[in-house]
């Protein structure tokens, strides 16, 4: 599973970041080479209310999806277990992890800040799949909590990703080795209230910012 | 995924053609008396073999005239965003569903209230779900003092980024500081924005000859640009540029970390450039045709950076620079396009290039001089040779401005 080798090299960059909780500690690397934003020292307008939609847990267990993006701050990343694009899905699963790994050593983090991964992929990702990926969550201290998602059917699947802008096609070789499908890379940052307030792809989805964006929100005042 | 198609200037966060180009959209200014006299978007196919190659195949009249300028897609290619000049309405079209037929799907209409003011959007800009569009003026005395503004991809507005003035604290270079905007472009791997500076409504809506003797009005236009910290919107240093830097490209390779623009009122070819400290810095690298000006217009890079396409709109010349050094540009090619030209869309692989005439209804010359075409040529690297011309007058379909590609195969 290619997505092993990826992670295992992700685990490799988690340990340069041990003792690293300041976005501006962390390294730059050649995709964002940049001095990181001071948290707090910038604005992030509301883009739009999350989307809810009919969800299933990694049990099986359907919830709506507005459970997993109120109350604590969200980050949401729609992803499909079969994409093995570099800097697609495992660069974002990559990131989360990142965040994960940095929340063990971030009690604000850990305690108000949330994880989500919810496939595009029902027919493959099914809750068993996404069990099975959760493995990823493990930690040896307590973490932000990370969700592993996925639902029912394409047609419960349609809403949530048209709703989100989460863009998904076919593509003309089923056997193509990234993967089935084509798809913009979509990572959303949730605040308590249910409101988007920043979207990455691929060219702005760095550690850095979405850790700096997280503070900000966390420096805001509750509604 | 291979890109072959593709235009080198889209916004780095667009998902990309797969393939070939099949379709030009062209947003057209109407002109009074011809035809409908109406804005509209022009489908041209450009598929190769297709049987309707270099024809148009479908288009959408917007029902009055706003200054059709320019445009963009949403990041996900899905919708296509045109604007007008002068009465700051953007038409949103789906053009996803197919492709060949954009489909008409709503106008924003409030766009100076909503904006605070902004007015005169200029461009739109793909982002991650939002678009960020540069504005040229404002709705209160319609000069050139503006801002850029961002909506998200379903239409509602996000923010107002007012353009720095001398008044602005924290910025390096505040007295070269107008306010004014033109383009604006951002290079990902370095979080940084671009912007450039044009002029405002007052100029752009006033005939060329008479504005042009206007001596109080000609001290108006733009003579600056602008490096922002893309992430957090904050502006962080001015260049003195002058004589109206309008479009900005820049490069794409991984440690290509430099822009060009070019001045329309001055000639000149300008570098914005990461120096070996680590600063930003701009300058001009060469002058564009002969003493006196052409008033270069569009431009485009090719994926290898290795070669600039500069439009002139004052002589109707497409001039080919070899920019492999970028500080030492240097002419390698030139040829008449028309007897007026603009626009200029090139596909990735560097093959095809689509240009276009017009550049804004009272500036566009009279005439004999008024082509109004669309012309599709072949690029082998070293000449281009004919492929296709469409004849916009002759069609009775108005001013040709913006073409972007479209295609049924999108990736991610």
């Amino acid at each position: 599973m290619n997505l092993l080798k990826y992670f295992f090299t992700t685990s490799l960059t988690i340990a340069a970041l041990n003792g690293a909780a300041w976005a501006a500690d962390l390294p730059r690397t050649t995709d964002h080479n940049y001095e990181a934003p001071v948290p707090g020292s910038y604005k992030l307008p509301i883009v739009k209310q999350a989307a809810d939609g009919e969800v299933l847990n990694s049990e099986g267990r359907p919830l709506r999806l507005s459970e997993l993006t109120h109350g604590r701050l969200t980050v949401l990343s729609f992803i499909y277990t079969r994409c093995a694009a570099a800097k697609a899905c495992p660069m974002a699963t990559g990131v989360l992890m990142q965040l994960h790994h940095l929340s063990a050593e971030d009690e604000a983090l850990a305690k108000h800040m949330r994880l989500v991964s919810i496939s595009f992929d029902p027919s493959t990702d099914t809750p068993d799949r996404m069990a099975a990926y959760s493995a990823l969550a493990d930690s040896s201290k307590p973490a932000a909590e990370w969700r592993f998602i996925t639902t029912a059917s394409q047609e419960k699947l349609r809403p949530i990703t048209d709703a989100y802008g989460q863009a998904v096609d076919r593509k003309k070789n089923p056997q193509d080795p990234t993967g089935p499908l084509n798809h913009i890379l979509r990572v959303f940052l949730i605040d308590r209230d249910g409101n988007i307030r920043n979207i990455y792809s691929s060219g702005t989805l760095d550690l850095r910012l979405v850790l700096a964006d997280v503070k900000t929100l966390l420096a805001e005042q509750p509604q | 995924m291979i890109a072959r198609a593709d235009e080198t200037c889209s916004s780095p966060y667009l998902a990309r053609i797969e393939g070939q180009e099949e379709f030009l959209y062209t947003w057209t200014l109407g002109v009074e008396g011809l035809g409908d006299g109406s804005d509209k978007l022009v489908t041209i196919d450009v598929k190769p073999g297709s049987s309707n190659y270099g024809k148009v195949i479908h288009t959408h009249s917007v029902r009055g005239r706003n200054e059709a300028h320019h445009g963009g897609f949403t990041d996900d290619r899905r919708q296509l965003w045109l604007s007008g000049l002068e009465t700051s309405r953007i038409f949103i079209f789906d053009v996803h569903t197919d492709p060949s037929r954009p489909r008409y799907v709503k106008t924003i209409d409030n766009f100076e209230k909503i904006t605070g003011g902004a007015a005169g959007p200029h461009g739109v800009y793909a982002l991650p779900g939002r678009v960020l569009i540069p504005c040229l003026s404002n709705a209160k005395d319609h000069s050139g003092r503006t801002a850029i503004v961002e909506f998200n991809n379903e239409g509602d507005y996000l923010a107002t980024h007012w353009l720095p003035t001398k008044d602005t604290a924290g910025i390096t270079g505040a007295e070269f500081a107008d306010g004014y905007c033109y383009d604006a472009r951002v290079l990902p791997r370095k979080n940084v924005l671009l912007t450039s500076s044009f002029t405002g409504l007052k100029n752009y809506s006033r005939d060329f000859s008479d504005l042009a003797k206007d001596a109080d009005a000609m001290k108006e236009f733009g003579s600056s640009l602008a490096l922002w910290n893309f992430h957090t919107r904050q502006p962080k240093k001015v260049f003195q540029v002058l004589g109206a830097a309008l479009e900005i490209r820049w490069a794409w390779g991984e440690t290509h970390d430099y822009a060009f623009t070019a001045t329309a009122l001055t000639s000149k070819l300008w570098l914005c450039y990461l120096d070996e400290n680590g600063e930003w810095q701009a300058k001009d690298v060469a002058r564009i045709g002969p003493e006196g000006g052409v008033l270069p217009v569009d431009m485009s890079l090719s994926a290898d950076d290795k070669t600039l396409f500069v439009d002139s709109f004052g002589d109707g010349k497409m001039r080919v620079f070899d920019v492999s050094n970028p500080h030492q540009p240097r002419q390698i090619y030139e040829k008449t396009i028309g007897r007026q030209l603009n626009m200029v869309s090139q596909s990735w692989d560097g093959k095809r290039l689509y240009f276009s005439s017009s550049l804004l209804a009272h500036w566009d010359k009279t005439g004999v001089d008024n082509e109004q075409f669309v012309r599709a040529y072949h690029w082998d690297g070293k000449e281009l040779k004919p492929a296709f011309e469409l004849d916009f007058t002759a069609l009775k379909l108005g001013r040709p401005h913006h073409m972007l590609f479209g295609s049924t195969q999108v990736g991610g």
